[in-house]
């Protein structure tokens, strides 16, 4: 060799290297895949003096090439995708020369039988190709010049398989900003719901969220409420759909159920408003309300991961509008203890207060009601002639019916005690009264009578009560006082009540007491006091103060019944002096 | 409080929506009444200018998704303008500006009106 060639060669290798070290440092800093490429087409071309070149890249999902880049006349356009039916063992080779090697290659390159592929491809990953077409001169590529493209392939495919991973991370890093904001949007409105006690406007937030959010134009939300599926809001809906396409999209068996063509015969509606999927949500594991969404108006489908998005919105708005009924029912229930409350001291006011005194008698009387209002009811009042009228009674069944018709017995007696009746007229009409104003289920036992002080006779009428007992002085055994007539309400007076005389004397007990008295039950429910305890504690406590036997009275039912009250407890108690 | 201020303005015959504070889920119901009434008077060239705007949350963004289609089947449209980038960002985020006319300048918003027109 001489030196000229000599150092020719010399100068074309130093621009070579300085040709690939400036294109490998332009490579590396750029992540734009579309620059890589075309600097590699123009540097080989230009170096090589080919006029046509492109790049084809490799799709492993669909195993085609797909033309990226390429330049020069009569190439495949950008875009286009190419089949071989390569082995693997191409793949892996770095330089192919058509025409030269013995490997069939259809025609790549438009009447080019030429052609050269350069191997684009990391230490794991095959990229694709880059195909050259023939040079200008038809020479085939010196050693040299394919050493010099492969390296320039090298440097490349670094570069695409770095802007790849760019593009990749950018995707990932924008998904991840996604689900962040999701996670916000999520934590927001759970505090914005926890403060808002109308449920109209968290119904209305949560579908503006939903819109926002996902992008959704048409949607509905069915919720479900004491029985009744009522379509609570809707968006972009022509018309709601009728109750019997409501009641079968409730049974569906998925909670998510993305609509199909057998599902949109099956309720037109779903077609009609381009409903795409349903999602079921349920509240303490019962499906009370359904959310419908239209397709995304950016046109992407809803992944898994937008369903849960979906879900988890719609179990807060749920949860929150579950906190909203709970929150009404608890301020009727208070709104309701406080009338109650006013009742029970109404019911108070209807019992006499003070217990009218009289010189010849000692009078205790008490009354424990078990519930806030009761059926239980007695009197003493003083008639006009200076006697006395002794009144106790229980109306069947508890709470505020009870207590209304107890108020209404009590109203007639006051009306009735100053009129001149007797004791048995005046129980036939009572009786009439509240056999025409009560269902056929309400009774009142009634048990009344008159105490004259001064020739000490007591009048007194039954009417179904437990009978007040009657000690006489020095007896053991009470005389149960009984006669009378009918319970009251059960059906019109048609034969007269029948009243009794008795004549008290000094030293007799007469104790009136309700069914609460008798049928208090001990702590398991497996026995009541009974008249025997009650005969007893009387027995016991005989001589001393009706106050004080009535206490008696009520301390040992209390202990019988460990202070568990079920039913009103009323006792008068009255000692002949 | 977080508030949200709207003033509304004519620019020849465009209606503008100047939005001031927070539209969240508080707030959003204000816009939703302000944009009602617009498509109640027939006034459907709407063009809601961000520049004093300083947080959206995704509430917000429903009360544009739910009017955009009354406005557009009218022949008019909403488009919005001046967004600071944070709020900018969450638009982006969630894919609107593929469906809504979205540019720096209020001017640039009444430009592409007039080009709608004009097409």
């Amino acid at each position: 060799m001489n030196r000229s060639v000599n150092q020719q060669e010399d100068h074309q290798s130093r621009f070579e290297l300085k040709t690939l070290l400036e294109t490998s440092r332009m490579l590396v800093e750029s992540q734009d895949m579309d620059f890589v490429l075309n600097n590699l087409l123009l540097i080989s071309m230009g170096k090589l003096m080919v006029s046509r070149a492109m790049v084809i890249i490799y799709q492993p999902a669909s195993d085609i090439y797909e033309v990226s880049k390429s330049k020069g006349q009569h190439c495949p356009p950008e875009g286009e995708r190419l089949s071989f039916s390569f082995g693997s063992d191409v793949k892996e080779q770095s330089v192919i020369q058509c025409g030269i090697d013995d490997i069939e290659l259809p025609e790549l390159l438009e009447g080019e039988d030429r052609c050269t592929l350069f191997n684009l491809q990391t230490s794991n990953n095959h990229i694709g190709f880059l195909c050259l077409g023939s040079k200008g001169n038809n020479q085939p590529l010196s050693p040299h010049e394919i050493e010099f493209i492969e390296s320039l392939s090298i440097i490349s495919s670094v570069a695409i398989a770095n802007s790849r991973m760019f593009t990749e991370l950018r995707q990932i890093n924008r998904k991840l900003d996604r689900k962040v904001y999701e996670l916000n949007t999520l934590f927001d409105l759970s505090k914005d719901f926890n403060i808002m006690v109308d449920r109209q406007e968290i119904i209305r937030i949560f579908k503006f969220a939903m819109l926002g959010q996902m992008l959704i134009r048409k949607f509905f939300f069915v919720l479900e409420h004491e029985g009744q599926r009522e379509m609570v809001t809707t968006s972009g809906i022509r018309k709601a759909p009728d109750v019997q396409d409501i009641d079968t999209l409730f049974e569906l068996e998925e909670d998510l159920t993305e609509v199909d063509g057998d599902l949109q015969n099956a309720i037109p509606f779903l077609e009609e408003n381009e409903i795409r999927a349903v999602i079921g949500l349920r509240f303490q594991s019962e499906k009370i309300a359904l959310v419908g969404v239209g397709a995304r108006a950016n046109g992407e489908a809803y992944s898994p991961s937008d369903y849960n998005f979906l879900r988890s919105l719609g179990n807060l708005a749920l949860l929150s509008i579950q906190k909203t009924y709970l929150l009404e029912e608890r301020i009727e229930k208070e709104r309701l203890e406080e009338e109650l409350d006013i009742a029970k001291s109404i019911q108070k006011g209807l019992l006499p207060d003070p217990i009218p005194q009289n010189d010849l008698l000692d009078i205790a009387a008490r009354n424990i009601s078990s519930s806030q209002v009761g059926g239980d009811y007695f009197d003493i009042l003083e008639t006009p002639d200076k006697r006395l009228l002794f009144a106790i009674g229980d109306v069947t069944g508890k709470g505020i019916p009870a207590a209304l018709l107890m108020a209404n017995l009590q109203a007639m007696l006051h009306v009735l005690l100053p009129t001149d009746v007797t004791l048995s007229e005046a129980t036939g009409q009572v009786n009439n009264i509240i056999y025409h104003n009560t269902p056929a289920d309400k009774f009142i036992t009634f048990f009344w009578g008159v105490i004259d002080p001064v020739d000490r006779s007591f009048r007194y009428i039954n009417a179904g009560h437990n009978p007040p007992l009657w000690f006489k002085a020095g007896a053991d055994e009470p005389v149960e006082l009984e006669e009378g007539g009918l319970i009251l309400g059960a059906m019109a007076t048609f034969t007269p009540y029948q009243e009794q005389t008795v004549i008290l004397s000094e030293g007799d007990l007469l104790v009136f007491y309700t069914d609460g008295v008798t049928e208090a039950m001990n702590q398991d429910g497996t026995e009541e006091f009974g008249e025997e305890r009650l005969l007893k504690c009387i027995q016991q406590h005989r001589p001393k103060t009706s106050t004080e036997i009535e206490q008696a009275i009520i301390d040992r039912v209390m202990a019988f019944s460990q202070g568990i009250q079920s039913d009103d407890i009323t006792l008068i108690v009255i000692k002949v002096d | 409080m977080k508030n949200l201020n709207i003033n509304h303005r004519k620019v020849e015959t465009y209606e503008v929506l100047e939005l001031a504070g927070e539209l969240d889920a508080h707030t959003a119901s204000k816009l939703e009444n302000t944009l009602k009434q617009l498509i109640s008077q027939k006034k459907h060239q709407i063009i809601v200018n961000c520049e004093e705007l300083d947080y959206i949350a995704s509430a917000g963004l429903g009360v544009f998704m739910a009017y955009i289609e009354d406005v557009r089947s009218m022949g008019g449209d909403i488009k919005l303008s001046n967004m600071n980038p944070k709020v900018y960002n969450v638009f982006d985020l969630l894919g609107f500006p593929t469906l809504y006319d979205i540019v720096q300048k209020e001017e640039q918003a009444i430009q592409k009106f007039q080009t709608d027109e004009s097409e």
